[in-house]
């Protein structure tokens, strides 16, 4: 089994019963549906077809509840008819079970037969379906309606001169078409379904929600006496057949054929009718030489195409027929149905074109999940998909192309318009297909052969994406003088040597990154560890500005402002840039240095140089794909994620394309090796050799901190001596540093005193540390107030419902949030005081009181005379008003206070 | 003629001022109700959890309808945007389906090492007879993860009940880390980061200097969950769904909790500052009153501009719970619309009582209205735009009445100042869009 998953279904692709059964009855004359089940079926399915259908979808439900479920739901779906008659007044009414009704064995014909003895005046047809949604999926439940219908309308079997023609579910815009195709021909036909109408309605000045198209039950009556029936779809099982029905039934022979889609089986339909005295015109000729001409114009972009195709039995069959004969090669076809037919009938013609392209791997998928089918998209390499908007998350992750003509299209408009039936509709979905594989090579091609063949020289290392594809290269300016750049390294306690004397401090400011390395989790906020990645609080860039000049003058021998994440600091650019200029903007001075992955160097290294970053250090823990691909576990670049030794070739590239470029600007570059052992301990040295070559000044070999939920956290430690030895190793070709600390993504200080605990939380203005020591200048005592409200923003509540209060305190004229209390916490325990109204009133009414005793007034909407007086008697005000509940204090504390003067006065 | 309103849902349905209606009742067989269901619910709060695997135990069905169709957006994993179905099928409704369950979780614990998974038992699964709460329990016995039963069968009750179904779902999750040491900050509850609004309100709550120690469950995970328990105060904004549990943790954590909502310029303010007065310093405070007026001049001049197309049109109302209908009608009446109908699928007493005294004479108040009502009541009322869900959209266009999208599904944050300027633009362009000139209304 190639799932990844084999015991669970992921992200489904297929839908159940139900929406099949409800769909079918929609193409019935003034039909409504109600699902025997519990309400969310019939709103999920709503909200699935009215996204897909753009037009109202009323399905009833006979909402089912507890009691239901337990002593059966025959009453519930009585009444439901009943109020479904007086809603609509549907002339059919089409009953489909649920996976709770058939589970708790409702027996519909029962019921339905109890329906119509106690309403002997209806004349609504009512047709049950039994549809539960674990039996099958939509296009069983589709056939299983049409098979109900045919069965349960009663049939006139006298003979007429008319063709039955059934098909599966084809999108209203293709059933006006088949039925201007049966006209032209003059076909005498009855259709079933017919939803044309019904679900791509007009915009009209009444509008009428029942729908008023459709297949009438009095054409249905007349199947049986039909000469022929024609049954557009490969799969149905005779059980759900309704050609077979009127077959065993009537002796209504049928043949059946594929929906009419593509060359082919356009042919044997028109070719079918034909038969039964159908005559073809001039104009279906054309159309004919039309597709034909379309074909040919487009068989070699077509060519290129590998496609996925996926739904429903029937449409993967069609479409796939229809990219075969154009020379597109499917090379994922699947369906979530299950049928033993599907590989075998789709494999004959996918084979055909995989002989002649020479491609020797394919995959036919049916009771398939679209897990699996993104899986296999990507391993067989494939540049379209055509299906549903089920399909629009593969080609948002992965950049495949997706062309939407199967229900549901609830992403893009037009879901009741798709055309793909007659040589016209396989025109428009041809034209669809091909232009899509058009336009991903002309947005793609560019790029692609530039990565092929382009080798790289010494100015450009990557392209530059903009949009006018007109950006200069920049000669580039160099760092600084030579001097410059000396003084700074001498300063800089990372490069100096002797790390104590000077202090650095890291700003995080760049939570994200663009990597996963397998020895990495970027937890923020764990103040006790020290090691990179790590920080307490990601700054903006105004608040790291701040922050730094505020540590500036605690710490006067701050001389280097790094960027060390917690995430990469290209990552982000945006905000490195702007902390950057703005801390350049108050210090002409400092000396700035960044770490990074190196990912996205080649595209901001110039920028850097300009900003006046002097010295970079660049994590490198290899050059070499299979060794690198164990350490990373993907890379995220230009919006593709890539994984293994194809991720870890793209970030090695740009590591040393960048580094390249930074040295020849004159950048003092730094390169962090983390030592992994069993993994690339071997490796270093070409990695420091590597570095060298690059012209980098000195390289750092590090140990890995095991963390708790990385990949690695299992990973034995390497020992100081090991990492001494290493170091000792390598520095007969490259300078080695000795006195790393790992640093914290925001560590302040020199490297031996961390203190950035100490300015946690200072983001400008004074440090929380001495607000706290600053007094309060309590001299007037507040006053409370006390607001019931429900909602926590309007004055809301009834006083006696209350079960919270928002207390309020007053002062200089200024209103104050203080707490929220809850009249629950006042309670004497009694169970009155639950606050859901039974009980005890007076209990209730005391915990009330209790908890705004110490409130000089209490808001409420509304409150009774009884407790008002209590209020009184404890010199407590009341305000009733409904307004929001600042503006209410406000006004009533204004109030109170004009109050206390006047009887001040007096 | 068939009638418009059925004679048992006439108690559903008030006028004006001081009306009460009946609610909080199981919907009526056969009206058409627009509710969903108990899994519905469970699963709108807890899907925004972007590392957990939801297991869905039951048919297809109920796991195809509900893939990746809100608008929840994450700064971490994506694993959320996956439906696992145990994808029950008739062998299953028989014999059971616990093994398959039980034999997801290994897969799924041996393939990708979660440390979170809820199972949503949906409609069939008691009604079979699966003991998932055993299941679940064993799982976590034999792995040492969570592995959280959902209890969401459709027919239990309605979305309110699935909302607490989830928030148990949640302290359960929390229970092992109820005695955490505090720390400053506050966990925003209700909020499900659609469109990023749970980025947009930490932001503003940075911008005061309040720090944020968990989101419920907007953009949350497992590890930023379970901090939840530290924080100082919860601020709940979706009351409806969310209230239980902020009760819930007042009582086993001691976290205090009051509402706020950030919908509307005068809200999103007064919460700001009372936020800040209740765990901030006098600094927070400053701050926050600085921002807040900052924000609301920087709109003021935008809704001035807006307001003359806005001034005098009627707007109708149906909406899921009773805290959005209330900050809908507050925002009408703050850009000169008045609301001519307004209706909630699951609105409670109180909710209604606060909606007929926001509400002018005339207008009409639904509870678990239909669409048949929806469409009798907006003719009638002669409404200019009906605020709504995707269902109701067709409904609307085919009345010829403008339309506003405040569902789970949209791309644009309704929340906040920023949302503020969406709504009134997205309000503009439905109601004043050249294409109604050419409809015969």
């Amino acid at each position: 089994m190639s799932k990844n998953l084999v015991n669970l279904n992921v992200n489904p692709c297929k839908m159940c019963m139900p929406m099949g059964s409800v769909s079918a009855f929609y193409g019935i004359r003034k039909c409504m549906t109600i699902l025997h089940g519990s309400q969310g079926c019939s709103t999920y399915i709503r909200r699935h077809m009215a996204t897909h259908y753009n037009e109202p979808v009323d399905i009833a439900s006979s909402s089912l509840t507890e009691e239901g479920t337990v002593f059966g739901g025959e009453h519930n779906l009585i009444k439901g008819l009943e109020n479904m008659i007086e809603l609509y007044n549907p002339e059919v009414i089409g009953v489909a079970t649920t996976c709770l009704a058939e589970t708790i064995g409702e027996d519909i014909p029962r019921i339905l037969k109890r329906f119509y003895d106690s309403h002997p005046e209806t004349n609504v047809k009512i047709i049950p379906v039994s549809s539960a949604g674990y039996s099958g999926t939509q296009y069983e439940g589709f056939f299983k309606a049409l098979r109900a219908i045919v069965e349960n309308v009663e049939m006139r079997p006298g003979k007429n001169n008319k063709i039955n023609i059934i098909t599966g579910m084809i999108s209203p815009a293709d059933t006006r078409y088949l039925k201007k195709l049966l006209e032209e021909m003059r076909v005498d036909y009855i259709l079933l379904p017919d939803l044309s109408d019904n679900l791509d309605g007009q915009h009209a000045e009444n509008y009428n929600r029942l729908p008023e198209g459709g297949t009438s039950i009095e054409e249905i009556e007349m199947m049986a006496g039909a000469k022929m029936t024609v049954e557009l779809t490969a799969f149905v099982k005779d059980e759900n057949s309704p050609a077979q029905y009127l077959y065993e039934a009537y002796g209504v022979p049928y043949v059946r054929c594929n929906l009419p889609v593509g060359l082919r089986d356009t042919d044997d339909f028109i070719a079918v009718l034909e038969g039964a005295g159908g005559k073809k015109t001039e104009e279906m000729k054309k159309q004919r030489g039309r597709y034909l001409d379309a074909m040919i114009d487009s068989h070699k972009y077509n060519g290129e195409g590998r496609a996925v195709i996926f739904g429903e039995p029937d449409f993967v069959l069609s479409v796939t027929r229809l990219c075969t004969e154009n020379g597109i090669m499917p090379v994922v076809t699947a369906t979530g149905a299950k049928s033993g037919a599907f590989v075998p009938m789709i494999e004959k013609d996918i084979k055909k074109v995989a002989g002649f392209q020479f491609v020797d791997s394919y995959k036919i998928l049916d009771n398939t999940d679209f897990d699996n089918i993104e899986k296999n998209a990507l391993e067989l390499e494939a540049n379209v998909m055509i299906g549903s908007s089920d399909g629009r998350r593969i080609e948002e992750k992965f950049n495949i192309p997706l062309v939407r003509c199967a229900f549901p299209v609830h992403d893009h408009v037009g879901g009741q318009r798709v055309r793909m039936l007659g040589y016209e509709g396989s025109l428009i979905l041809l034209d669809r297909i091909t232009n899509t594989l058009l336009g991903k090579k002309e947005h793609s091609f560019r790029n692609q052969l530039f990565k092929k063949y382009f080798k790289g020289n010494e100015e450009v290392q990557a392209p530059k994406l903009k949009a006018d594809g007109l950006v200069p290269v920049k000669a580039g300016k160099l760092a600084a003088t030579k001097a410059e750049i000396a003084r700074k390294t001498e300063t800089h306690p990372c490069f100096n040597g002797c790390g104590s004397q000077y202090a650095r401090m890291h700003l995080p400011i760049a939570p994200k990154c663009n990597i996963q390395c397998n020895y990495c989790v970027r937890k923020f906020d764990c103040p006790n560890e020290s090691r990179p990645g790590v920080t307490t609080e990601v700054l903006s860039p105004e608040e790291a500005a701040r922050k730094y000049q505020m540590v500036k003058e605690k710490i006067p021998n701050l001389k280097v402002v790094g960027i060390a994440g917690p995430g990469d600091s290209l990552a982000e650019f945006e905000k490195t840039r702007r902390t950057l200029e703005l801390i350049r903007e108050a210090d002409p001075e400092v000396t700035f240095c960044l770490s990074t992955n190196g990912l996205l160097l080649p595209l901001y290294a110039d920028e850097l140089v300009q900003l006046g970053v002097s010295h970079v250090t660049v994590t490198m823990n290899a050059v070499n794909a299979t060794i690198g691909a164990k350490i990373y576990k993907h890379v995220d670049y230009m919006g593709n994620r890539y994984y293994g030794e194809v991720g870890a070739a793209i970030l090695m590239a740009n590591q040393m394309a960048g580094l390249k470029r930074l040295t020849a600007l004159g950048v003092v570059c730094k390169v962090n090796i983390v030592m992994l052992k069993g993994i690339n301990e071997f490796h270093i040295p070409i990695v420091v050799a590597k570095a060298k070559e690059l012209g980098c000044e000195i390289t750092n070999i590090m140990q890995m901190i095991p963390v708790k939920g990385s990949a690695f956290e299992n990973m034995p430690l390497t020992s100081n001596k090991e990492i001494t030895e290493m170091r000792k190793k390598c520095e007969l070709s490259m300078k080695q540093m000795y006195h790393c600390r790992q640093c914290r993504a925001d560590a302040i200080g020199t490297l031996d005193n961390d203190q950035s605990i100490n300015f946690r939380g200072c983001t400008g203005g004074s440090c929380s540390t001495e607000e706290k020591k600053e007094k309060e200048k309590m001299e007037e005592k507040p006053i409370l107030f006390a607001v019931s409200s429900k909602s926590g923003v309007l004055v809301d509540q009834h006083f006696g419902h209350a079960t919270d209060f928002y207390i309020y305190e007053y002062k200089d004229n200024n209103i104050r949030f203080k707490e929220r209390r809850s009249v629950s916490k006042y309670c004497d325990g009694s169970e009155s005081c639950d606050g859901m109204g039974g009980g005890r009133k007076e209990g209730k009414i005391d915990a009330i009181l209790e908890t705004v005793k110490d409130c000089k007034g209490v808001l409420a909407m509304r409150i009774g005379e009884a407790p008002k007086q209590r209020l009184k008697e404890n010199s407590i005000e009341t305000y009733t008003t409904y307004d929001r509940i600042e503006d209410a204090v406000k006004q009533f504390a204004k109030k109170i206070q004009a109050q206390h003067l006047v009887n001040y006065g007096t | 003629m068939e009638s418009t309103i059925l004679k048992e849902r006439k108690e559903f349905i008030g006028y004006g001022k001081a009306s009460t209606i009946k609610c909080e009742s199981d919907s009526l067989s056969g009206s058409v109700s627009q509710r969903a269901c108990v899994y519905c619910g469970a699963r709108v709060v807890l899907n925004p959890i972007t590392d957990a695997f939801h297991i869905v135990h039951g048919p297809i069905g109920c796991a195809s309808y509900t893939w990746d169709i809100r608008g929840s957006l994450s700064s971490g994993s994506d694993l959320y945007r996956n439906s696992f179905s145990t994808d029950l099928s008739e062998q299953d409704i028989v014999f059971g389906g616990e093994k398959k369950l039980t034999a997801a979780i290994d897969e799924i614990v041996e393939k990708h090492q979660p440390k979170l998974i809820f199972v949503y038992a949906t409609c069939i699964v008691g009604v079979i007879g699966d003991d998932v709460e055993a299941v679940c329990r064993l799982a976590e016995k034999k792995y040492g993860i969570r592995v959280i039963p959902v209890k969401s069968p459709g027919f239990s009750g309605n979305k309110s009940y699935g909302y607490k179904m989830a928030c148990n779902a949640i302290l359960a999750l929390l229970e092992p880390y109820k005695n955490i040491p505090g720390t400053q900050g506050v966990n925003i509850l209700g909020d499900f980061n659609l469109a990023g609004e749970m980025w947009l309100i930490k932001n503003y709550l940075k911008e005061i200097g309040i720090p944020v120690v968990s989101t419920i469950t907007g953009d949350a995970s497992h590890d930023s969950l379970v901090k939840a328990p530290s924080a100082q105060l919860n601020i709940v904004q979706c009351a409806g769904s969310m209230t239980y549990l902020a009760k819930k943790m007042e009582q086993e954590m001691g976290i205090p909790y009051i509402k706020i909502s950030f919908f509307g310029v005068e809200d999103t303010s007064q919460s700001l500052i009372r936020v800040a007065e209740a765990i901030g310093t006098e600094e927070n405070i400053q701050k926050a009153r600085q921002f807040t007026k900052n924000e609301t001049d920087r709109l003021k001049s935008f809704l001035d501009k807006y307001r003359k197309n806005l001034e005098g049109k009627k707007a109708a109302i149906y909406v899921g719970g009773g805290f959005k209908a209330i900050s809908l009608i507050r925002q009408f009446n703050e850009m000169g619309i008045e609301t001519v109908v307004v209706g909630t699928q699951t609105g409670k007493a109180e909710d209604y009582e606060i909606i007929s005294s926001l509400v002018g004479e005339n207008t009409v108040i639904l509870d678990d209205a239909n669409p048949a009502e929806l469409e009798t009541f907006i003719k009638e009322k002669g409404a200019d735009i009906l605020v709504g869900g995707v269902k109701e959209r067709p409904l609307a266009y085919k009345l010829g009445v403008a339309f506003c999208d405040h569902n789970h599904e949209r791309k644009h944050a309704l929340a906040g100042y920023d949302g503020v300027i969406n709504f009134t633009k997205e309000i503009n362009l439905s109601l004043n869009s050249p294409v109604w000139q050419y409809v015969n209304k």
